[in-house]
């Protein structure tokens, strides 16, 4: 009875045989997947989930996208894997890139802080599946300026700290000189009652000439003197911007400083990102060879 | 009969009545200052600690003047407070505090061996239903600290330590030495004060607890005061660190020195405070701004948001 119900292996057309095959590849894959995980082998982790990757990069082999053809299965569950692989990955990346910080903002996800100091900047994210930095391009791009700049000794607000600084000199120069315009609108006002008493038929249009000069003055002396008691309003906006260009190359110097005492320079920083991929799975491949060798 | 008698009696007893008032008066008067000198003698004489507080305390509101009976030299009620100090410290080897007296008047006053004689101490009551007094320095007007004998309570005044001793003296060439001389004396008499007689003693800027929390006069400080912080410490070679506990910063000094300042507050109300935090428990913050030059021109700056908050009943 029962070996009646039994579906017949040798009847079985060829499409189902692939069928099946199929199927037992998929659950040979997340089987395989879960047996790491729960071996705590994330090296082959990171060859299930990107084989092809994993070949290329370590192996020196040729791409070959059938080595992926399972990967699909898991792209729901990837946060999930992330969070996983981050133990290890933040840990190893504490020791090589001591200055980064990381948050996990949601399952899987990795904000990355630089440095410790006082609001200190969000500098990117982690792509944990990858080993990768993906840093904001934007903060990137200002580190690399502070690289660049620090050859001509200047920061990266050098300039603009001059330009700010420079402006609030001009203004304190215009509220110190405020006493010296008072004498100076005094005379033109004694110069253009001066002025109004000459009655010249033939001269008139001299003195109406002169006239207008000396008002010219004096409104270009009353500008000067609203200018003045404007400044000081000016003026502290002027320094809270001071403020807060002197914090962001404070936070640059100590970026550089951070990056320097690990890598030396900003080049073998960015060599070392390039490469991380390769150097955390050689790592990982390192430590599973030491515990075989242990066993 | 007894009418009668009664009759005679007013007539007679007026005169007598009222000499027998004076003497009365004149008793009592004179009982009165027996009473006093009894005060006068534990307070300069006792070696007994509440002894000399209960003098102090009755001496401080005693009224030596009576209707019948006035003495021509007497000392101000403030005095005996100033006494009542010294006699504290005195007990406990501390003699710092020079206990003066203006030549002819009983005026008493404290000046300290370590600063110039311009600077004299003394105590000023407090009129009014409160009571106690405040330990001042004359010519700056300086309140030190506000002191209660009967409610046992001392407290200590961070607006008039930062004037007298930073702005008035540290800044103008007087050596941290002498005013460290200073400093010692009067918190070692707050020290007494709580451990002979159990009084209660807000340090505020000048406790060295760790757990000492200063709070600051603005409670939602703007973060462009700790953003200064931050540019003035790197300047200085000193890193301002983002704080791992919550929101705030935290500075490390050398002598394992750590200075916090953070949010102590609730999501609603925003309670921005220092720490001082070393092994021995031994630096106040009053000590951070003596030694540290950078975050004491940063706390002087900004004075207004930073300020150490004192008792604000003693202290408005």
């Amino acid at each position: 009875m029962e070996k009646q119900n039994q579906p017949d292996l040798e009847k079985q057309d060829q499409s189902t045989r692939e069928l099946t095959n199929s199927l037992q590849q998929k659950l040979d894959y997340l089987s395989t997947l879960r047996q790491a995980i729960t071996a705590g082998d994330d090296r082959l982790v990171y060859e299930l989930i990107d084989g092809d990757h994993y070949h290329q990069a370590l192996l020196n082999e040729e791409s070959n996208p059938t080595r992926n053809a399972q990967v699909d299965l898991i792209t729901d569950v990837h946060p999930a894997i992330s969070h996983y692989l981050s133990t290890k990955l933040i840990d190893y990346l504490a020791h090589e890139y001591p200055f980064f910080y990381y948050e996990e903002t949601q399952t899987g996800e990795f904000q990355i802080y630089f440095g410790n100091w006082w609001d200190r900047r969000r500098f990117g994210k982690l792509n944990v599946l990858k080993v990768a930095f993906d840093f904001s391009q934007e903060e990137f791009n200002k580190l690399q300026k502070t690289f660049e700049l620090a050859a001509a000794h200047k920061r990266f607000n050098t300039d603009q700290i001059q330009k700010v600084s420079a402006a609030n000199d001009e203004l304190q120069k215009l509220i110190d000189a405020q006493d010296d315009r008072d004498a100076q609108k005094e005379k033109l006002r004694q110069q253009l009652k001066d002025n109004g008493q000459r009655n010249s038929l033939f001269d008139s249009g001299r003195i109406k000439e002169e006239r207008q000069q000396i008002i010219d003055e004096l409104t270009k002396l009353a500008d000067a003197d609203e200018q003045a008691n404007n400044a000081h309003a000016t003026m502290k906006d002027n320094e809270a911007k001071i403020l807060t260009l002197s914090k962001e190359d404070t936070i640059l110097a100590y970026e550089k400083q951070a990056i320097e005492s690990s890598f030396k320079s900003f080049e073998n920083f960015n060599e070392r990102n390039r490469s991380l991929y390769v150097d955390y799975l050689t790592t990982l491949i390192g430590k599973a060879q030491v515990a075989a060798d242990d066993e | 009969m007894t009418n009668e008698t009664k009759k005679i009696d007013s007539a007679t007893l007026s005169t007598h009545g009222k000499l027998a008032m004076f003497n009365e008066g004149l008793k009592k008067g004179l009982a009165n200052g027996e009473a006093f000198t009894t005060l006068m003698d534990q307070l300069i004489d006792t070696t007994d600690g509440e002894t000399l507080l209960t003098a102090a305390q009755k001496l401080a509101n005693f009224k030596l003047d009576s209707a019948y009976v006035t003495f021509p030299h007497q000392y101000k009620n403030a005095d005996y407070y100033l006494i009542f100090m010294s006699r504290l410290l005195s007990m406990h080897d501390d003699e710092q505090a020079t206990l003066n007296t203006r030549a002819h008047s009983e005026a008493l006053y404290h000046v300290f061996e370590a600063l110039s004689d311009d600077y004299t101490f003394l105590y000023s009551v407090v009129a009014g239903e409160n009571g106690g007094a405040y330990y001042r320095e004359q010519t700056t007007g300086e309140n030190l600290f506000y002191i209660h004998l009967e409610r046992r309570l001392l407290r200590f005044n961070s607006t008039a330590f930062t004037n007298l001793f930073i702005n008035k003296l540290l800044l103008k060439g007087t050596g941290v030495d002498q005013i460290n001389t200073v400093l010692a004396t009067l918190i070692n008499f707050g020290h007494y004060l709580q451990d002979d007689f159990g009084f209660n003693v807000d340090f505020n800027i000048l406790d060295v607890n760790n757990a000492a929390r200063y709070e600051l006069r603005e409670a939602n400080l703007n973060g462009e005061i700790l953003d200064k912080l931050f540019v003035i410490a790197a300047q200085h070679d000193y890193m301002l660190r983002n704080s791992p506990n919550g929101h705030g910063a935290e500075i490390d000094l050398p002598g394992e020195l750590v200075v916090d300042v953070f949010d102590a507050g609730t999501p609603e109300a925003a309670k921005w405070v220092l720490t001082v935090r070393d092994p021995e428990q031994r630096v106040s913050w009053f000590d951070i701004l003596l030694h540290f030059d950078f975050i004491r021109d940063w706390y002087l700056a900004n004075i207004d948001s930073l300020e150490i908050k004192a008792d604000p009943l003693v202290f408005a």
